[in-house]
């Protein structure tokens, strides 16, 4: 089934893969959080070569994640792009310098700083997603639950996210069937014979169906909940959250010291805050 | 002996907050431990609410007035809540897809373990019992999108079966399933009712499948009260069940028609092992008296569809190999076949949402190909199974002229051939009724209307008869007939009910694994073991019935469904 593309049902063999979801979701947190906080690329680019190290462990599909990371690693430029063409001496005001290396026009110049931001830009970006990619393609919607659960977030609201992962795919057939029985009656969704207006027109007449019959369905799943005694006590425990690997124990002491590490950096950024956001080596 | 009442409902009545009337009135029944008790009665009688009051969605999840008194396991429902239920009573419902909420089967056995905080190492033992008990133990790793209805059902069990939850309640447990896996169903409640040492209550219109093992007691239920309370084999005797529109078992009906005695017989629940030797002659005699005329009724009406040659395949499942057949107009036909068989997959082909990837299907000589879906649905017409996945307007008008619109047909063309639909359907005084106020064989009857105002030749409908009871299932299958009677409009029926082929069509394909294993008239195809063997289906109780009086079954299902049809052209 094509819409599985991106969850993963059952944990794989790796290292990454057989942690615990309670390790797996904090140390996601904690990493980060490490990336929105600085601006520094002494830790940025480990982080980013660990975000890499980490994608490659899980063995992904190839070609999949090629795709997938070309496109976002395009996006990204084309982002930088567009700073340029609006503030091309961006790095004057974050970096703190403006050494021009190249001049197009007298608006239009290339400087160090500013390549220098761009370069420290791409990567925190890149690293972000590379560690979310990895996340959700070592994660199941199961384990997910029981981590945001060992990080105190009501165990309702991490089965909301579990159910989402789980009815997604009979929501995709339920709309199959309700297009197949529109295209029978005429409804024309070839591309080459009608307009995209009317095209999205004609899909609000299979969503409504499909969201009428997904409400009997939350109705369904919402008793056989309340049977099973969803909501009875305070707290919860997680079949799909195993006991401890050696992983899990190797990895709990960094993650307290990454949690440190960033907890470090709020503060000095607080009470010591740097003259521009972006540290650079040549800028004292 | 059965001294210990374990659900013991006392005056009770119950009405629904939105509605005035009651749905139960005043309901005195107990039931004992150890029991097994069959609740039966037609859609709307009020049977579900009976389960949801002994499990306790009434009133904590459905709110309404009560008035008398329900204990179940000693506790006053309305005073105890719906977790302390829970601990007593576990209920399997329906959908055997929607109550599946973890994603694998351990997952979902464990589903009320987490809820209740038990730790790990314990879950999983638990889990594993459980598992062991409904045979799901080398699935504990699947993922719900990889199994059948079946095993779904198997797991909703496995998920209610732990701590000392006394009574098992199972809501239509068959409803979704198709004939051998709603026998393995039935087999395995039976199977935990003995070894688990439960109450069970299974809630049914399906009496014939329920009865393939044995149940202690029949509850019927009509209009919100107790009707009868029984033993099967007094209920089979008493005419109540055509009266309340239940379908009696096919064999019970072919007893009454040969105007067998059924007082004296014994295990008459159970057609493998009544006593049949009082009765033989009777039923010997009445078969002489009514043998079917043998010169075979041959269709020969116009060749419409054309399915030459024809494989298809999704990549890798569901592949359909070589497929030959042939439909003329004004047949009825049943492709009939266990789920996954490809009978879907040849629905959306000869519509032409998909395509062939050998051979061809041609329309009227024309090959297919060259026609465009919405071409092809101006001839060919499908009806689907849920209709609340089809109507995608407010009001009945607007739904069924909904098709015209999107063929752009002029607008006097639409009034004419909406009119003509609406008052085939008998929808007609009700064109400007929102959509909503219908109840679900009205809703089916709006989708078939808003098919018709294009004026199909063929009509494919599946499962017709899907989560309806008897009365309105003929009321469906009585509509779908005339229309073919009378406006010679040929039907195909995609439908794993033998009852319905039986009744309602001339000829039947069998499919299985993607291919035909037979393609004859039904009474032929249904008397054939080996085929309902090789295509997973259900043995019909009528050839049991002919085996064991020595007659011959092909002859006796025809005899049988001439008389029946002959007795419904009667009214």
């Amino acid at each position: 089934m094509d819409n599985r593309l991106f969850i993963n049902l059952k944990p794989g063999p790796t290292f990454l893969d057989r942690l615990t979801g309670k390790t797996k979701v904090r140390l996601f947190f904690v990493l980060i959080l490490l990336l929105i906080a600085t601006w520094d690329i002494r830790l940025i680019a480990p982080l980013f070569v660990l975000s890499i190290i980490g994608l490659v462990s899980i063995r992904p599909n190839p070609k999949k994640m090629t795709v997938t990371l070309v496109i976002i690693l395009i996006m990204n430029l084309f982002n930088l792009l567009l700073m340029f063409l609006v503030e091309p001496d961006y790095g004057r005001g974050v970096v703190g310098g403006s050494n021009v290396i190249f001049r197009f026009t007298d608006f239009y110049i290339v400087t160090k700083e500013t390549m220098w931001y761009f370069l420290v830009r791409l990567m925190k970006f890149m690293a972000t997603f590379i560690f979310s990619l990895t996340f959700i393609q070592c994660i199941t919607p199961s384990e997910m639950a029981a981590g945001l659960y060992s990080v105190k977030v009501p165990y309702k609201v991490c089965t909301i996210v579990s159910l989402a992962f789980r009815y997604i795919p009979d929501i995709t057939r339920d709309f199959n069937n309700i297009r197949i029985s529109m295209q029978a009656r005429g409804l024309e969704l070839d591309a080459k014979r009608v307009g995209i207006g009317t095209r999205l027109k004609q899909y609000v007449l299979i969503l409504a169906p499909l969201v009428i019959s997904s409400f009997d369905r939350v109705g369904m799943i919402a008793n056989a909940m309340d049977l099973r005694g969803f909501g009875k006590l305070k707290k919860r425990t997680y079949y799909a959250e195993h006991e401890d690997v050696k992983g899990d124990r190797i990895l709990a002491p960094i993650i307290l010291l990454l949690l440190a590490l960033f907890l470090v950096i709020v503060v000095c950024l607080i009470f010591f805050p740097p003259a521009f956001q972006v540290w650079c080596p040549w800028i004292k | 002996m059965m001294a210990e009442p374990i659900i013991t409902f006392t005056d009770f009545s119950f009405r629904y907050k939105s509605q005035t009337e009651d749905t139960l009135r005043h309901i005195d029944l107990t039931i004992y431990k150890g029991e097994k008790v069959l609740i039966l009665g037609p859609s709307g009688s009020g049977k579900s609410t009976l389960g949801n009051c002994i499990n306790g969605l009434i009133p904590f999840s459905y709110e309404g007035e009560i008035k008398g008194s329900c204990i179940v396991a000693g506790l006053e429902t309305r005073k105890a809540s719906l977790f302390k239920l829970s601990s007593h009573v576990g209920t399997v419902q329906q959908d055997s897809d929607a109550q599946f909420i973890g994603l694998s089967v351990g997952e979902d056995i464990a589903f009320s373990l987490e809820n209740n905080a038990v730790p790990r190492p314990e879950m999983l033992e638990l889990v594993d019992r459980a598992a062991e008990i409904v045979d799901m133990s080398d699935h504990l790793a699947h993922v719900p999108y990889d199994l059948s209805g079946g095993q779904k059902q198997k797991v909703a069990l496995g998920g209610v079966l732990h701590n000392d939850v006394q009574i098992l309640l199972f809501d239509e447990p068959l409803a979704a399933l198709d004939p051998t896996m709603g026998m393995t169903a039935v087999d395995l409640i039976d199977r935990i009712h003995r070894e688990q040492d439960k109450t069970v209550i299974i809630i049914e219109h399906r009496l014939e499948d329920v009865l393939y093992r044995h149940v202690d007691r029949i509850i019927l239920i009509d209009e919100g009260r107790i009707a009868l309370d029984t033993t099967p084999d007094e209920l089979l005797r008493s005419d109540v069940l055509k009266e309340m529109g239940i379908r009696e078992p096919l064999y019970i009906s072919a007893l009454k028609n040969a105007g067998v005695d059924l007082s004296g017989v014994s295990s008459l629940e159970d057609v493998e092992h009544m006593d049949i030797e009082p009765l033989r002659d009777r039923i010997v005699s009445h078969f002489y008296e009514n043998e079917p005329d043998l010169e075979k009724h041959v269709a020969s009406g116009e060749v419409l569809v054309e399915v030459k040659d024809v494989s298809f395949d999704y990549g890798s499942s569901y592949h359909l190999n070589d497929m030959n057949f042939t439909i003329r107009k004004g047949e009825k036909i049943s492709i009939i076949g266990k789920n996954g068989a490809g009978k879907s997959t040849m629905a959306k082909l000869l519509c032409g949402i998909i395509r062939p990837k050998k051979g061809e299907i041609t329309f009227r000589g024309q090959n297919c190909i060259e026609m465009s879906i919405k071409e092809i649905g101006n001839h060919i017409g499908y009806v689907m199974q849920n209709p609340n996945q089809m109507i995608a307007k407010n009001i009945i008008r607007d739904e069924v002229e909904l098709a015209m619109k999107l063929n752009g047909r002029s607008k006097e063309e639409t009034d004419k051939n909406v009119e003509e639909a609406l008052r085939m359907c008998d929808l007609y005084s009700m064109r400007n009724w929102p959509v909503s106020v219908l109840s679900y064989g009205q809703k089916k009857r709006v989708t078939i209307a808003s098919i018709l105002c294009l004026k199909p030749d063929i009509l494919i409908v599946d499962e017709p008869t899907a989560g309806q009871d008897y009365r309105h299932y003929t009321e469906i299958m009585g509509f779908l007939e005339e229309l073919n009677r009378d406006y010679g409009i040929t039907i195909l029926f995609i439908t794993h009910d033998m009852h319905l082929a039986i009744e309602y069509t001339d000829r039947s394909i069998v499919f299985s694994e993607g291919n035909i294993l037979a393609d004859d008239y039904v009474f032929r195809v249904l008397s054939d073991s080996d085929i309902i063997k090789r295509a997973n289906l259900k043995q019909t109780s009528l050839v049991t019935l002919a085996d064991k009086t020595g007659l011959d079954p092909e002859k006796f299902i025809q005899a049988f469904i001439q008389e029946e049809r002959r007795s419904r052209a009667n009214g």
